[in-house]
């Protein structure tokens, strides 16, 4: 399969790539976690303990050696110490996660649940101005900061109306309201692709025969609705990991939840490289893993690119 | 050998004893704890959640002055002394008494049987010498930093079992004081062989320590779990309570938003909550629950006016910085009246503290003739010129203090009045941890620090502790050396007034409000206290019927 | 919205591009001419912010503080006495100048990008497109503060850090259209009459992609003004006492209990103004 070998060579290469970029990215920030958790004037400090600190990071030579020194240990699954915390990158990782995954994963979910809902709504609506109102709902959700939708949720869903507990909550309520605020936003495109193919489907001649013998909209619609909106919302969801996780920052610092977004945040807040190195790597994995997967299922369910493919 | 249990205060020969146990009388108005007595009798048990504002960082205690570690370490460790948060005496802990030479370069400490750790050794004499050793000398090895509450120590010894003796290179009248903070909670000998590393996030629950809680769960940057210790039986002799704490747990959850603490004890979802900001007061109150506003017994919040800076090294120019800032329009549009404003740079309620209103008072006018005297002119867009430089200034937001940005901000509109132009800037953590070191870069500089003893005023400004003045004034530093040394409790006090007359007449602090830490409490949460500088303690907390 | 959400906008905003086939018919859109309406308004904001209000949006009278919304305060006064309503006219000017300067980041370097590759194809193609997925593979929001922190704090450094995360979705969408433009007849007409790659470039490939681009470019209006609130949230928004939009949403945020017009109305504009872009957007993008 030269194709298949071809993309996971380019995907190492972006790997590489992008675990350098950022090697040098961070290199280049004033300040370093050292001076940031260490050399506060409220510990006091001597230069001498300083750096015998740095020393013990391996922060005292080159930053050529210390990318080597971190690439080595990246090769052999060693991800280094995390300076804020003092805890081996891979446990802060292993804690962190699982709480992401299933926010995300969730997130996801719910957000295909509201498009399909908004999506068929608006078509099926009863009255005109109902159907454009629900048009437009996408259009608002994504005009609202990811960050102010939790606090509004957590006000009304939990403190006024006192449905579901923010703290203290078991592991499923404690799901509830993030997976709603993460959701929200990234419904918005997902509805409007689904709209958009049941625009599509309802002016297509065919809709128009099936109807005249007397099958109703809605079943038209989501036979031929789903199988057409497959494509886009594949193609879709290769693109929104990079919102699911700048999503999930937003909301593991509004509802306290500690997962990879807020170590992802901490991490840059405290110029912790190593953190930083390991979930950059684990991110671009999750990228070029998903992109090569949509760019692999998309000729099997799509008969035109399978031609091309054999073709070429 | 000691009487054990038996607590027998010790006619102290000197003076020196005395030193610590501040004569101020305290003059505290603002409520301290939740009231234990409506509520009836204590009733053990129960699970309480507190929710912190930021997550912790390390649990070794002389780094635990940052308020998230300070208040766990202070319910899992026990200390030689217990200084009372209202009278600021020094009582016995784990020490039932203690002698203290002339000079105050010895002190002898006798220990309490029956104290134990949590993993069920024993806390004796050469246990509290090694945490001592550690938090007076420090571990560069193991990356272990020195106290900043003790100084000059030199040694220890065990003399037997139950008594320890400390001496130092030169007098240490606050070293008494000291042994009552959280920086000096005793930890198991085997706990303070671990690295600076080990004692951070994520290894909470294998810190050994000797007090009525100890960790059990640990959620990185979310939460923790203490759990009360059966067997503790050690509790000051002058508590009303001992035996165990009454309650069986403690969840500690951190909550960075405002709105999602306040917002969760209204609706029953937490009981205690820390930082509550001054503008949400009104609200917790109102709602028929309890604000527990405890002073912090300090250095006051102030900015410092670092005078290495070449715009800052004339006095006039210090002095017209000083005037031209109104403290109490500070704390009547930002703050409460759990704020109190400034008199001095310490505090009211702080050790050693010496009135210093009159020499500080807001004069706009006067300020506007001292930069005119000093060649300062206005020039065309409202900022003062000399010699083509504008007066112009900067000072970081600090993130640690409560409504910096606003009270900056503030500070900002006051200081343009008489032509100076404040730049307030926020920056990422490693520009700020750079640049607060720089006087040209930060010639402005917004903190503070609590600690019940006349040493605080050294730890902020002394060139080798905090000197948060970033100072080169060898006379500063002079003055400061004799608060730390001066054996007698009077002449100490005077030695902290002279500092705060020099801080004054040099006018290198702006002196802002007394810091307060603000908790609030739902109403069946009784005999929540604070120790002497804030930090909550649980120990004799109860949860009534909600 | 982190900056990573500004990936997605150009697949979101693709569907719409052809909506409702009965309103396209209808000439005036009257939703459309409140879109224009609200962005004109909000330029003059930022022009001649004096005409709209007499007030001063730096100092405020401390006394007054946390006033609801009243005749003499449109949007009520914040914590330390300012006028909202003046802090909001005045922020307009870095509101969207922050969000234009990122959306022209992300435009210029994005298109120059993805036109590059389109056109030449081949190692340079790959190159580039490498490169997209190295900016795509980072978490944007990583990539934004890091940005942020090397420049320091500010309207402009935040905005720029914004852009540059857009670039990757203005370097892909150039990128299709170009091919698919190349791929036309005519182009293939007008290489096979003898005329020069940038000959054709710039008179057939580009005009004809340019649409499609600015589509985005006006959806990424909206977005950017998002984005630059969320660093905001996170602390990383512009020094004080700027009045920028997203800093005055983030930190109103603390008040929602007590003195909810501090955070709702700022957001109301931003939502008014981010609906309008949106609906340019879809405006400019239909006519391809």
């Amino acid at each position: 399969m030269p194709y298949l070998a071809r993309r996971v060579g380019q995907a190492l290469v972006v790997l590489a790539l992008a675990f350098t970029v950022t090697f040098v990215l961070l290199q280049a920030l004033p300040g370093d976690a050292i001076l940031i958790k260490f050399e506060s004037p409220e510990l006091g400090l001597s230069p001498e303990q300083i750096a015998d600190i740095r020393a013990s990071y391996g922060a005292d030579v080159p930053a050529w050696q210390q990318y080597l020194h971190t690439v080595s240990g990246f090769l052999v699954g060693d991800f280094g110490y995390s300076v804020q915390y003092g805890t081996p990158v891979h446990e802060l990782l292993a804690a962190a996660l699982p709480e992401t995954l299933a926010l995300a994963g969730l997130g996801f979910l719910v957000a295909v649940l509201i498009a399909v809902s908004v999506a068929f709504l608006s078509t099926l609506a009863p009255f005109a101005w109902l159907r454009q109102a629900l048009r437009s709902l996408p259009g608002v959700f994504v005009s609202v900061p990811v960050f102010w939708l939790g606090i509004v949720l957590i006000q009304v869903f939990s403190f006024q109306l006192k449905l579901v507990p923010v703290i203290g909550a078991d592991p499923v309520q404690s799901l509830i309201l993030p997976v709603l605020t993460l959701a929200i936003p990234i419904s918005a495109p997902l509805a409007q692709v689904l709209a958009r193919s049941i625009d599509d489907v309802a002016l297509s001649p065919f809709v128009a025969v099936v109807r005249a013998k007397g099958a109703g909209p809605a079943r038209v619609l989501w036979r031929d609705v789903a199988r057409n909106a497959l494509l886009p919302t594949i193609t879709i969801a290769g693109v929104l990991i990079g919102e699911l996780i700048g999503g999930a920052v937003v909301t593991e610092t509004v509802f306290g939840r500690a997962g990879v977004g807020r170590l992802t945040e901490q991490a840059v807040a405290n110029q912790d490289v190593a953190v930083l190195q390991a979930i950059v790597i684990l991110a671009a994995v999750v990228f070029v893993v998903v992109n090569l997967a949509v760019d692999l299922v998309y000729p099997v369910l799509d008969p035109r690119l399978k031609r091309k493919a054999v073709a070429a | 050998m000691s009487t054990p249990r038996t607590f027998r205060r010790l006619a102290v020969t000197a003076a020196a004893a005395l030193a610590a146990v501040s004569l101020l009388a305290s003059c505290a108005t603002q409520t301290t704890a939740t009231d234990a007595a409506t509520g009836g009798d204590p009733v053990e048990g129960g699970t309480l959640t507190y929710l912190e504002h930021q997550p912790h960082t390390t649990l070794y205690p002389p780094q635990a002055g940052f308020y998230p570690n300070g208040g766990i370490v202070n319910n899992i460790t026990a200390r030689l002394t217990w200084q009372d948060p209202e009278s600021l005496e020094i009582e016995p802990w784990v020490a039932t008494e203690w002698t203290v030479n002339a000079d105050a370069t010895e002190y002898t400490f006798e220990l309490r049987d029956h104290v134990t750790f949590s993993d069920g050794t024993v806390v004796d004499a050469a246990a509290v010498a090694k945490n001592f050793d550690t938090y007076g000398l420090g571990n560069t090895e193991l990356g272990l930093t020195v106290s900043e509450a003790i100084n000059n120590y030199a040694s220890s010894e065990v003399v037997d079992a139950d008594t320890v003796t400390f001496r130092f290179s030169a007098p240490a009248p606050g070293f008494l004081q000291a042994t009552s903070t959280i920086n000096s909670g005793l930890l198991s000998p085997e706990t303070l062989d671990r690295k600076l590393e080990e004692f951070g996030a994520g290894s909470s629950t294998e810190i050994v320590g000797s007090g009525a809680f100890v960790v059990t769960e640990e959620e990185i940057g979310t939460s923790l779990r203490l759990e009360a210790r059966d067997d503790y039986d050690w509790a000051p002799p002058s508590f009303e309570h001992q035996g165990r704490a009454y309650l069986d747990a403690i969840d500690l959850v951190v909550a960075p938003e405002d709105s999602v603490r306040i917002g969760s004890l209204l609706a029953g979802q937490a009981d205690v909550i820390r930082y509550v900001q001054a503008f949400d007061e009104a609200q917790v109150s109102g709602a028929g629950f309890e604000i527990i506003a405890a002073p912090t017994r300090g250095v006051n919040n102030s900015i410092g006016l670092r005078f290495t800076n070449p715009l800052l090294s004339d006095l006039k120019v210090r002095q017209a910085l000083v005037h031209g800032v109104d403290a109490q329009e500070v704390v009547d549009t930002i703050f409460t009246e759990n704020y109190p404003v400034a008199t001095s740079q310490l505090a009211s309620t702080a050790a050693g503290y010496t009135d210093e209103s009159e020499a500080l008072a807001f004069d706009p006018e006067l300020s506007e003739e001292l930069l005119d005297e000093a060649g300062w002119q206005v020039g065309a867009d409202g900022v003062r010129e000399k010699n083509g430089e504008r007066l112009s200034l900067t000072v970081y937001e600090a993130k640690p203090q409560p409504l910096s940005k606003q009270t900056l901000e503030l500070v900002s509109q006051q200081l343009a009045k008489i032509g100076v132009e404040l730049n307030v800037k926020a920056a990422d953590a490693g520009s700020y941890a750079a640049d607060i070191l720089d006087p040209l870069k930060t010639p402005l500089y917004h903190s503070m620090v609590g600690r019940a003893d006349n040493d605080v005023i050294k730890s902020q400004y002394f060139t080798k502790n905090r000197n948060t003045l970033l100072s080169n004034d060898a006379k500063l530093d002079e003055l400061l050396t004799a608060v730390a040394s001066e054996p007698d409790a009077s002449k100490r006090d005077e030695a902290s007034a002279a500092v705060q007359d020099y801080l004054t007449e040099q006018a290198y602090v702006i002196p802002l409000f007394e810091e307060p830490q603000v908790y609030g409490a739902a109403p069946y949460v009784h005999g929540f206290a604070t120790e002497a500088v804030a930090r909550p303690q649980f120990y004799d907390t109860w949860l009534d019927e909600k | 919205m982190s900056a990573t959400a500004v990936e997605t906008r150009p697949s979101s905003s693709a569907p719409q591009f052809a909506t409702d086939g009965r309103r396209r018919l209808r000439g005036i859109r009257p939703g459309l001419v409140l879109a224009w309406l609200v962005i004109a308004v909000v330029l003059a904001w930022a022009v001649v912010p004096w005409l709209f209000t007499g007030q001063d949006p730096i100092s405020g009278v401390p006394a007054e503080k946390l006033q609801a919304p009243s005749l003499a305060h449109l949007f009520g006064t914040d914590a330390i006495g300012r006028d909202l309503f003046t802090r909001v006219v005045y922020g307009a000017v870095h509101s969207l100048s922050g969000a234009l300067v990122a959306v022209t980041v992300g435009l210029v370097v994005g298109t120059l990008l993805g036109v590059l590759a389109g056109s030449l194809g081949g190692v340079v193609d790959a190159i580039v497109m490498r490169i997209v997925d190295v900016l795509l593979s980072i978490p944007g929001l990583l990539l934004a503060l890091s940005i942020i922190i090397l420049l320091g704090f500010g309207t402009v450094n935040a905005a720029i850090a914004v852009g540059v995360g857009s670039i990757a979705a203005f370097a892909r969408l150039s990128r299709s259209e170009v091919v698919r433009v190349r791929q036309s007849d005519y182009v293939e007409a007008a290489f096979g009459s003898g005329a020069r790659l940038h000959t054709v470039l710039f008179r057939h490939v580009l005009p004809n992609s340019l649409t499609a681009v600015i589509g985005l470019a006006a959806l990424q209006f909206g977005a950017a003004i998002l984005a630059i609130s969320t660093l905001g949230f996170l602390g990383y928004g512009a020094p004080p006492p700027t009045p920028e939009w997203g800093l005055l949403i983030a930190e109103g945020r603390n008040y929602v209990a007590t003195s909810w017009w501090l955070t709702v109305l700022p957001g109301l504009v931003v939502v008014a103004v981010v609906l309008s872009a949106n609906r340019i957007s879809h405006a400019l993008g239909r006519n391809r």
